[in-house]
């Protein structure tokens, strides 16, 4: 840990971040993950945690606080402690673009990363380093994975907010599940360790690191699912499928009697 | 095409039998070409099944064919054959006096054989009926008698808890955040005692008056199946603590008992009274203490 | 006189006499309008819908007995699931043809019942159900429902979760029934939700007991249409007692049977190039599973946004209670089948008008008709849409408790709306002038820039009384 002292600094007005409650809670539970990758907490070495400092400076103290302590910003919103949140939740929150948050009044949503792979991981080494504990980041291991697990833990799981298809749905007052076709393994397997925003937590007892690679395997099937009934149709279910046959094939038909129909 | 239109009587040379075609030979030529396209679609899709089939070929040859013979057959009947137009008298379709009273006493004669034993018809329609009456009866095999069933779930008193795959749940199980589907031990896959167990903080939480000890170390059990239409309420929104019912949006509120605040439901998620045992597995105090799931006429009059 | 059809129809006149009766049919006189034919588009998604419903019988296992799949999709090997479930899958990725079979039987129910309500909607709308008409229409009711009725049961077929959350709710709205909810659900479903029997019991409901229904009541619908000739458009030459068209054979023949191949040929195309309910996406029916976007198919459509959009009220009192799903649920299938059925009552009571009818009405010349037709059709379509609130909110970035609420309003304000609107639109069209319009003026501009309005004329022909049995405008010989 490098023990930063500054004069502490006003943070930025007026934002209101969603997705804090549920770091702030994550900090508070115990890592228990066992695979580990790199960078992990603390561990970097001087230059990257050197580099990771400055980032953090520059881009996320202003709502977290200078030494990741967090704080309580206007509109009665913390913004959440990043003290202990682990590796995988900094990652997550970092390489789908979540954070730095663009719009503070609502869900944060994935965008393209604002850091590099490099600067990502000198920010994971410095936060975590600021203090231990919360979920690594989770070696995906998708060669002893299996597929069918898999289906059966995502549909217990996930599909109640994902969908099914894993194309994402409404929660309530606009707040949403995302759709799971763009993320990398890496981001399910974290996504399911730190649960974040509204998503629920998913830890070792509930699921094994071996059911946490199962899962992710068939998100991947899901991303390019078996079509043999042809067009897709979005996977929204049954409501394409009814404009499309009311529409389309209904629709057709109708034309063709009108133009039976019409004397020559 | 308003002035052709005009019903006449036949002439000689009645252009009403003429084509309707302005070019007849055109409208055969592209009949033919259509056939010829359906002959070939048809021969393609016999060949596709023969090598194996391939749904999108087989919709797609499957489409040509009969469109194929569809708009050929049409145009056929379109433009190569004559369209009149013509026209039909209608018959009348209400009955003639004469017809009514001829009818009337024909009926009348043969009702009179039954009207003269009058003794021997009611026997008859008391038989008739007994047989209706004794034929009502076989539905009852129906189903069995919803009894009590209703009013109660496989959760008893001191009942295990236990995963989908019939492993107990520990008080270390759930990170804060975390929610599990439960059931009671030897009942996993129940469809009514489904519960959903949520760890929304670290410590108790008293969701109503009255239930301070029913949340060891924050943990909350409620009933899965929503109170609207029965539908597991399996979307937990952990940063809102809400539970949403993904079939008609009923949302519950967690920390306030799970109290509808949105939705059509009208009640909250019963809540179970859990307790930890001395080797740490979650067991059921009793059973719920309402009956679970959505509501039917006599609920609030027998407890079960 | 060689050749076989001579032969075969002399041999069958030889027996039946019945080259008089045929010979009448033959020359028997349909009249023309597209519009006529969307019953027909009916009729032939529902041959499709047998034809390939006898394939899928031969594959399909309504047992919900468990089994351990083993079969060619490799995300479910392995799993537990019924034999329903297993068969659905065999048949999808096992049985040869069987996929686009499916498909095509699952696109015929969509365009069947599409096609059920756009001519139900012609007949209400062109007033076809009058006298002497009005137990055709009841008929007509009566296939729709049982439409209705076999389409959620062959949903529910498959066992997957989509079908098995169909059911669920099902199962509820039937125990809300006051009295004998919890009886009934029971004696349907042979006891408590999920139970063993329902698949089985759904099974013969489904390709036994209503088809033959449709099957004897098209007969009945078709023998009637026959007997009592079809009604025809006030075009040239038509009157109350002719019938004005093309001869059944040959050209109407031909368009028929051209129409049948068309109706197959589009569900063919949908069913190998559009995917339908990939019940393997879904997975098998798990009691404590559920996906988010769980909706029917669109005929139960204005049934689930009822359901959603109804407010959280219910009639409690001494211990008794009305649930709420009771009050979308049952009251409100109730009343709008109970109204359709009634309906050529109802308008013969408040018109007057017990005459018999052979030529149509004008849409807009009956323009209070028209205009309830179209309040009733917009207030459903609002249902329709309120079913999918959740995928909307996905869709439109929108908060889903914004779309119940709004929805909510919308459903009781939009309809009188369209209706009021609807009366004064018909009452323009049909040129009836009058109505509660101002006078049209003629403005005139004089020589040195002044202007000057008058009253203009007012058009010839006076305003109709509403539902009147009055003859209609002579519309010049158009055709429609």
């Amino acid at each position: 840990m490098i023990p930063i002292r500054r004069p502490s600094k006003l943070v930025a007005t007026g934002l209101a971040l969603i997705a804090s409650g549920c770091i702030a809670l994550v900090a508070a539970a115990p890592a228990r993950g066992s695979q580990q990758t790199a960078p992990t907490q603390g561990q970097g070495n001087p230059l990257q945690l050197d580099e990771g400092r400055r980032l953090y400076l520059e881009s996320c103290s202003s709502c977290h606080g200078p030494q990741g302590e967090g704080a309580r910003l206007s509109g009665g919103v913390a913004a959440p402690s990043l003290r202990g949140v682990g590796a995988a939740s900094v990652d997550f929150y970092i390489a789908t673009g979540r954070m730095p948050l663009a719009d503070t009044n609502s869900q944060a949503v994935r965008k393209p990363p604002a850091f590099n792979d490099a600067q990502r991981a000198a920010l994971v080494a410095y936060v975590t380093s600021l203090a231990p504990g919360g979920p690594p980041i989770p070696v995906v291991d998708l060669k002893g994975a299996s597929l069918s697990a898999g289906a059966e833990l995502f549909l217990t799981n996930c599909a109640a907010c994902h969908n099914a298809a894993g194309v994402g749905g409404a929660l309530s007052y606009g707040a949403f599940a995302p759709s799971l076709h763009p993320p990398t393994p890496v981001q399910i397997a974290e996504a399911q360790r730190i649960g974040p925003g509204n998503m629920p937590v998913f830890g070792p007892e509930t699921l094994s690191d071996k059911q946490v690679d199962d899962v992710v395997r068939y998100v991947e099937y899901l991303q390019h699912p078996d079509d043999a009934g042809g067009a897709g149709l979005g996977h929204f279910g049954p409501i394409p499928e009814g404009f499309v046959g009311l529409l389309f094939g209904l629709g057709s038909l109708i034309l063709f009697v009108a133009w039976v129909g019409t004397r020559a | 095409m308003t002035e052709s239109n005009r019903p006449e009587g036949t002439e000689p040379h009645d252009p009403h039998f003429d084509p309707a075609a302005r070019h007849p030979e055109r409208a055969e030529r592209t009949i033919a070409v259509a056939f010829v396209i359906a002959t070939v679609a048809g021969l393609a899709l016999a060949v596709t099944y023969w090598l194996g089939g391939q749904t999108q070929a087989e919709g797609a040859l499957l489409f040509v064919c009969l469109g194929g013979l569809g708009f050929g057959i049409t145009l056929w009947g379109k433009a190569l054959m004559a369209q009149g137009p013509f026209v039909q008298e209608r018959e009348n379709l209400i009955g003639s006096d004469e017809d009514k009273a001829a009818f009337k006493e024909s009926f009348v004669r043969g009702e009179e054989s039954f009207e003269r034993r009058r003794f021997l018809l009611r026997l008859l329609f008391g038989g008739v009926g007994a047989l209706g009456v004794a034929l009502i009866f076989p539905i009852r095999s129906l189903g069995p008698s919803p009894g009590r069933t209703l009013f109660r779930t496989q959760w008893r008193k001191g009942t295990r808890m236990v995963r989908s795959d019939g492993s107990p749940v520990r008080i270390s199980d759930l990170e804060v955040g975390g929610v599990l589907t439960v059931f009671p031990e030897g009942s996993v896959g129940s469809s009514d005692s489904q519960t959903l167990l949520l760890r929304p903080a670290p410590s108790p939480i008293t969701t109503q008056p009255g239930r301070e000890d029913w949340s060891p170390s924050g943990y909350l059990a409620f009933s899965k199946v929503c109170t609207h239409a029965g539908c597991p309420v399996g979307l937990y929104e952990h940063d809102r603590k809400q539970l949403l019912c993904p079939c008609h949006q009923s949302t519950f509120d967690v920390l306030q008992g799970c109290q509808p605040s949105f939705g059509p439901a009208t009640r909250p998620l019963p809540q179970l009274q859990i307790t930890v045992d001395e080797n740490g597995f979650f067991r059921a105090v009793d059973d719920y203490t309402d009956p679970i799931g959505p509501g039917f006429w006599n609920r609030g009059r027998r407890k079960g | 006189m060689k050749s076989p059809t001579a032969a075969v129809s002399r041999w069958v006149d030889d027996r039946f006499a019945a080259s008089r009766w045929v010979r009448t049919a033959l020359n028997k006189i349909f009249p023309d309008h597209w519009s006529f034919m969307l019953g027909e588009i009916a009729l032939y998604a529902f041959v499709v819908l047998v034809l390939t419903g006898i394939y899928l019988t031969f594959f399909f296992d309504p047992s919900l007995n468990k089994v351990i799949y083993k079969g060619s999709y490799a995300p479910l090997q392995g799993v537990e699931m019924s034999a329903a479930y297993r068969s659905t899958l065999d048949i999808s990725f096992d049985v040869r043809a069987g996929l686009v079979m499916r498909q095509m039987h699952h696109w015929a129910a969509i365009i069947f019942i599409g096609a059920i309500v756009v001519h139900l909607a012609r007949v209400f709308f062109t007033g076809a159900f009058r006298r002497p008409r009005e137990l055709n229409w009841i008929v007509g009711v009566t296939l729709f429902i049982l439409a209705f009725v076999n389409g959620f049961a062959g949903y529910s077929l498959p066992d997957d979760q989509l079908s098995g959350t169909g059911l669920r709710i099902a199962y509820s709205i039937i125990l809300a029934i006051p009295l004998i909810g919890t009886w009934a659900a029971s004696l349907v479903f042979g006891g408590e939700f999920p139970s063993e029997a329902i698949i089985s019991r759904l099974y013969g409901i489904h390709i036994l007991i209503v088809p033959a229904a449709i099957a004897i009541l098209l007969v009945a619908h078709l023998g009637i249409m026959w007997h009592q000739k079809h009604t025809q458009f006030k075009i040239a030459g038509a009157t109350e007692n002719n019938v004005v068209g093309s001869p059944l054979w040959p050209s109407y023949a031909a368009k028929s049977v051209g129409l049948f191949f068309m109706v197959s040929a589009f569900v063919a195309g949908l069913g190998g190039l559009a995917q339908i309910n990939p019940i393997w996406i879904y997975g098998p029916f798990v009691a404590d599973r559920v996906s988010s976007a769980s909706q029917p198919d669109w005929y139960m459509g204005w049934l689930e946004g009822a359901l959603r959009i109804m407010p959280a009220w219910e009639v409690r009192a001494f211990g008794f209670e009305i649930p709420n799903p009771f009050f979308p649920g049952v009251l409100l299938p109730g009343i709008t089948f109970g109204l359709l059925y009634a309906w050529p009552f109802l308008e013969q009571r408040f018109s007057k008008d017990r005459d018999p009818h052979n030529v149509l009405d004008r849409p807009r010349d009956r323009p209070l008709r028209t205009a309830l037709g179209a309040t009733a059709l917009s207030f459903y379509f609002l249902l329709f849409l309120a079913g999918g609130t959740d995928v909307w909110a996905v869709i439109l970035h929108a908060s889903v408790n914004a779309l119940v609420i709004s929805f909510r309003v919308a459903v009781l304000a939009l309809p009188p709306l369209v209706g009021v609107v609807t009366y004064y639109l018909c009452k323009e069209l049909s040129g009836a002038g009058g109505g509660r319009r101002k006078p049209p003026a003629i403005v005139e501009r004089s020589v040195d820039g002044g202007y000057e309005a008058r009253p203009a004329p007012r058009p010839a022909g006076s305003p109709e009384p509403e539902l009147a049995p009055e003859p209609l405008p002579e519309t010049a010989g158009t055709t429609e």
